[in-house]
This record gives C-alpha cells, structure tokens and sequence, in this order.
C-alpha cells in the first residue's frame, strides 16, 4: 500500500504489470508463459512468466498469499486435485506441454518431484516410505536394487547415518526435521528432474533448516530445485535465482545477489528491507 | 500522566472485583450443569439396569427344562410286534401307549377318563417322539425297563419353576390339585428334575412352548446377514470410495449426496413394501427367504455403510494424498495403498453398525413374509426362514404363559448377539485406528 502511495500512478501501472528483470533463463528447463490460475472465481496467479534453468535453485519469495506456492504446484499439476482450479498459459518442461490435454500425470510426477510444507511421510516404515516410489514406477527389478536405492536415496537426504537400524520403524515416529528429510529421499529415490519445494522448513528448528539447507546445496548438482520460503536469508543462502511475487503476480526476479542487494522494483524493496509481509 | 495511572489502577481493581463477583454465579452454572450432565447419565444407567434386569429375571428361567424320569417298560408287543428290530416298524410303534401304560401303573388309584385325561397331560406331547428316537438309535431297550426322562408339558413346566399359583380357586388355576399332589409324588420320588434346556438352542419354533427353539430364527437371521454383508458391504465401500474419492464435484454428486442422507432416514418399513413390491412381486423371488429378507436389509443398510464410509475417507488427512500424488502414484494407487489402509477401520466399524441395526431390525421383514410360523431349521438363503426378532415378536404374540419367559430368552440371546457386533466394532476401532 505504501509503495503504491508513494509511486506516481502511471509508472506504478505499468511496472505493477509487467515484471522486472530477466525472466529467462541460458539453459532453461521449465519455460512458464503467460501462466493464470484461477481458484472458481478468484484469480490467484496473474500473467506469469518464468524460467527455471538446470542445476539451479530458484527461490520463490513474498507475502502470504500472493500466489508462490499456487505457482510451484502448478509445474507438477499439483493444482489438478483442487476443485474448481483453472490454469491458462503454457507450461514447458524440456520443450514439451505440462498442461497438454494427452500428457499423463502420473509420468510427469515422477520427473518433477515435491517435499510439502508439512512433514508428511507415510504412515508405514522408514523403508517403504522410500521404497514406495521405485516401487510403483517399477524402477526396480529385485529386492537388492531396492534395498540399494533406498540407501542411496537416504544417504543423499543426509539421513542414513541417524536411521539405518531403525528402518522399519515408522517414518511418523521420526522427529519433525528427520521427517521432512525422509520426505526429501523419498522425492528423489523416484530419480526426478526437478524437485519442488513448498516451504519445506517452515516447520522445522534452525538445526534441522542447516542440515536441509545443506541438502538442497548438494543436490542442485544433480537437480533443478525451486524453493518456496517466507524465509529472505534462506532465500539468500541457497538459491542463485530469486522471484518475488506479489498479489498474484511475478514483481521482479533476477540473480539472488542483485535481488537481496539491488531491487529494482519498489515493491521488491519494501518487502525485502522488510516494510511489509 | 499521574491520573491515568491512577484511573488504570483503580479501574483493574475494579475489574478484580468484577471478576470475583462474577466468578460465584459462574461457578454455580458449571456446578449445576455438571449436575444436569450427571443426573442424565444416571438415569440412562439405571434404564439400562431396569431393562436388563426385567428381561433376565423373566427369561433365565427358560434356560431350564423340567423333565420327569419314568420307569418305562418297552414293551415289544406295542413297538416291535414281530421282533424284526425294523427301523420302518419302530418307527411306527404306539410310544404313546408306552407312556400311558407307565403312567397308569404308577398312579394305579386313577381310573376316571378325565383324570387319566390329566395325568398323561403332565407329559409334553413330544415326549413320546423322544421315546422313538432314543429305540431307534438303541434298540437294545426293547424289552426292558428302563428309566427315562422326558420333557413335562410346559404347564407342569412353569408350575415346577414356581411361576404358576399352587393355591386359591381351583377353578381359575391351570394346574388342578389332583396334578399338585401328583407333582408332589413325583417330586417325593425324585422323579422331578430340572436341566439345562437344550432343546432351546436346537430346535425351531413350535406350537409346544417347550419344544419351542430359537435354532431356526439364529440360522434365518444368519442367513439374511450374510445375504446383507455380502451385497451391502462390497457396494457400499465402492459407492462411498467413488463418491468420496473420484467423482467430480458437481449438481449430480450433490444430487446423489442429499439422496443418500435421506435414505438413511426413510423408515424401515417403506423398504419392506418396496421389497415385497420389486423383489417379492416383480421378480417373483419366494417369498419368506432369507434371500428376500437379505435383499431389503441391503437397501436399509446401503446409506449407513456409505455414510460411515465418506466420512471415514474424509477424515484422512489430505497430506497423505499429497504425498502419494507427489510421488507420482495414479488416483488409484493413492486410494488403495494409502488412503484406504487409514479409511478401514473406519468403514469397519460403520459396517458392523449397520450389520448390528439389520440384526435387530422386525418390521421391514414382516412385509415380506418372514413372519410366518415355520417349524423347519431354514439350511439356505432360498427356504422360508423367520428371523430372531420377529421370533421375538412372535413369542410375544403367543398366550402361553411358558412363551412370555421363552421370549425375554430369546431377547437376552439378541442381546448377546448385538454386544457382541458392537463390541467387535469398538475393538476393531481401537485397534487398526492408526494415527498420524
């Protein structure tokens, strides 16, 4: 409110409606155009634009309910499971149309992981948490390939070490950050290409938010990670590309170090020095 | 500044005061609500109690039969003329002789008609099949005299329990004073016993109060529940997991919803007629079977199973959806390996509440035939059946005095039954409930 006080009408309008800074990316993997989501009557996400590049971390920042994790539930049709959800624009991940009416989303899924806002394993073992995916997929072809993929998927969540003798406990008996990391290996044990990330530390103390912090670091060498935070440092510690949303609408991305340094837009500003959100 | 100090102390301790003026009235509102909650509790147990107590007190005595051991003489000439020991002609023998003649030679001083008339009346008519079947299956005994006991007629019966008048106006008494004194006798001689009655569990229904079993209506009833289970059941839980899970919302699930909820509430008995009328009288399936019965507690129970089931698949946290889609499982994997698991016990237990009302339910089965008198023990779904509560309803109907403690045993054996149901039901919920 207060940026639109201070900022004369006209150019308020016009840099209110188009976003600043370079929206795409040199080695793009997800090309967003134009993208509009709607909730029945409520439009949520107005006319976004974006691309999110390989081996990058995006981070995803604004105000509650300014459409941030609308956007990132959209990449893997998250949104399809909410009634009265309508999406518009094009959606492209490796050239090919997300929201194409023949594309199935079962395979889409499986490229493009998601860790939840909330801790959310299973209410099975730690094991089959993990083993749930390859084994729907049918990534796996005998118990020791399983056996070796749920190591593996636990090691890379950086878990492995706290849990291994205690695998077939329940993953609900875990502690909340160890719970959030099960849900990490348990996204990639299915091999995505990009893992989406809803707030995965909102929930969890500053220790269990380094330890994944950590892990996001790492495995961007093998994955494209967007990352939804109400947090501006964690936005500042792990991504190398920022966006912030505002009202539904993509206000400015750019490079984290220009973004946290050097807004360019007046909303951008206010939010990150923190005059509101 | 010194005056708004001042005003803001004296204001909050004015408040204090307030507070503490009010805290009395409050306190004595949640006394006497408590009070209300508890006087409630009170009464209901002490309903219970009354209910139990009458129904036991007046039924566990049919849990015992008077029998009366007799020196039988099986004598050949009246059972086995030619001494053949053919189980055509033993079957035909004149045991009903054999009794009298035991009688008669007991009580030699009784010579009239009529009182002759009365002695052999204190044997239950059946007591002569018995003789039959215990020659039949031994016909060792032909011959020889032999103690038996048998079944006394369920006025000697009720008469031997205390529950029929031994003194007053002879007239207005069942039991004559020439019986007491031969009861009496007997008794002296040791000849009067009382032993579990086994033929209350075995036997089915009968115009002779103690042949009278409730075997035929346990056999109806488990037959028309199993009829229930197996169509309800299957049907209800894919109704309630397409409705809750896949349909889309839109005028027609709401339409479908409303439906359900409503048919949840329509009386039994407009199931009846709609069974009589489409499964009795347009399909033209017998009448009186279990199959029938099965068919109507179905559409009776249908809503409640559905009901129950919604509202278990509801109460799964959507996370759990999430995680599952998130991973890339397809609708239906997400339903049967996760979301289904946490839903069951659930659907469980709202299915064995749904099985314990069709249990229990009469009026619906009186449309369609199931209250007729039928003596045979049904062996399927198709032969004409009745049921343990119209049994009950049965009994109730029947002027013997020996029926009115044949009905509250038959009421504490559904009782049993229904304990049981909900019982297995709050089990089931304790023990799949998983949390998460």
């Amino acid at each position: 409110m207060k940026a639109r006080e201070r900022m004369p009408e006209a150019s308020f309008n016009r840099e209110y409606s188009q976003t600043v800074g370079e929206i795409t990316s040199p080695n793009s993997r997800i090309v967003c155009r134009n993208v509009n989501v709607y909730y029945g009557d409520k439009h949520a996400i107005q006319d976004v634009s974006l691309d999110i590049g390989r081996n990058e971390v995006i981070a995803l920042i604004g105000p509650s309910g300014c459409g941030k994790s609308t956007f990132i539930r959209c990449l893997n049709r998250m949104n399809d499971t909410i009634p009265g959800c309508r999406v518009t624009g094009k959606i492209l991940l490796d050239g090919q149309d997300i929201y194409d009416g023949s594309l199935d989303v079962v395979p889409l899924r499986a490229q493009v992981g998601m860790v939840f806002q909330k801790p959310n394993p299973f209410p099975k073992s730690i094991f089959e948490n993990v083993a749930y995916g390859p084994r729907i997929h049918g990534l796996v072809s005998s118990k020791a390939e399983l056996e070796e993929v749920v190591e593996t998927s636990l090691r890379r969540a950086g878990l492995w070490d706290e849990i291994k003798d205690y695998l077939h406990q329940p993953g609900t008996s875990l502690s909340g950050g160890q719970q959030q990391r099960l849900c990490i290996a348990r996204a990639i044990a299915v091999n995505p290409e990009v893992i989406l990330m809803d707030e995965p530390c909102s929930a969890l103390d500053p220790i269990a938010t380094a330890k994944i912090e950590q892990l996001i670091d790492e495995l961007r060498s093998h994955y494209t990670i967007a990352i939804v935070t109400h947090s501006m440092q964690q936005a500042a510690r792990v991504s190398q590309r920022t966006a912030y949303f505002h009202l539904g609408r993509l206000i400015e991305v750019g490079e984290t170090a220009q973004i946290f340094t050097n807004p360019r837009h007046q909303l951008t500003e206010d939010y990150i020095t923190g005059r509101f959100g | 500044m010194n005056e708004i100090c001042e005003v803001s102390g004296q204001s909050s301790g004015r408040t204090i005061d307030v507070v503490h003026a009010s805290l009395i009235r409050r306190r004595r509102a949640e006394k006497r609500f408590r009070l209300y909650g508890l006087v409630s509790i009170v009464l209901g147990l002490c309903f219970v109690a009354i209910l139990f107590a009458s129904i036991i007190a007046r039924g566990y005595t049919a849990f015992q039969q008077t029998s009366i051991g007799l020196d039988v003489y099986f004598d050949p000439e009246l059972i086995d003329p030619e001494g053949r020991r053919d189980p055509v002609t033993l079957m035909e023998g004149d045991y009903d002789r054999l009794l009298k003649n035991t009688l008669s030679s007991m009580f030699p001083d009784v010579k009239a008609r009529q009182e002759k008339g009365a002695l052999y009346r204190l044997l239950s008519s059946a007591a002569s099949y018995d003789l039959r079947d215990q020659v039949l299956a031994n016909p060792e005994l032909i011959g020889k005299i032999v103690r038996v006991w048998v079944p006394a007629d369920d006025d000697i019966d009720m008469f031997v329990k205390g529950q029929l008048p031994r003194t007053g106006a002879e007239g207005e008494r069942r039991i004559k004073d020439l019986q007491v004194a031969w009861i009496d006798k007997l008794e002296a001689e040791g000849r009067i016993e009382k032993s579990f009655n086994t033929a209350f569990f075995t036997s089915g229904d009968s115009r002779e109060p103690e042949l009278a079993g409730i075997w035929g209506a346990v056999m109806g009833s488990l037959f028309t529940l199993l009829v229930t289970l197996s169509l309800s059941l299957p049907i209800g839980m894919a109704a309630a997991i397409y409705l809750e899970e896949f349909a889309p919302r839109n005028r027609w699930t709401d339409f479908i919803e409303v439906n359900i909820n409503n048919l949840a509430a329509v009386p039994s008995i407009v199931f009846g007629l709609l069974g009589l009328a489409v499964f009795i009288n347009f399909f033209g399936l017998p009448r009186s079977s279990p199959l029938v019965g099965g068919l109507v507690l179905s559409l009776m129970t249908l809503p409640v199973i559905i009901i129950a089931g919604r509202s278990a698949l509801k109460a799964v946290p959507p996370s759990v959806r999430e995680a599952a889609l998130g991973v890339g499982a397809s609708s239906m994997q997400t339903v049967f390996h996760h979301v289904l698991p946490l839903a069951v016990p659930g659907m469980m237990t709202g299915a064995i509440i749904g099985m314990a009302r069709a249990l229990g339910e009469s009026a619906p089965l009186l449309m369609i035939g199931m209250v007729a008198f039928i003596v045979d023990i049904p062996r399927g779904v198709l032969e004409p059946a009745t049921v343990l509560p119209v049994q009950i309803y049965l009994w109730a109907d029947s002027p013997e005095r020996a029926f009115v403690e044949r009905t509250s045993a038959a009421i504490i054996v559904l009782l049993v039954f229904l304990i049981f149901m909900n019982g297995l039901a709050v089990y089931i919920r304790k023990r799949f409930e998983r949390r998460w």
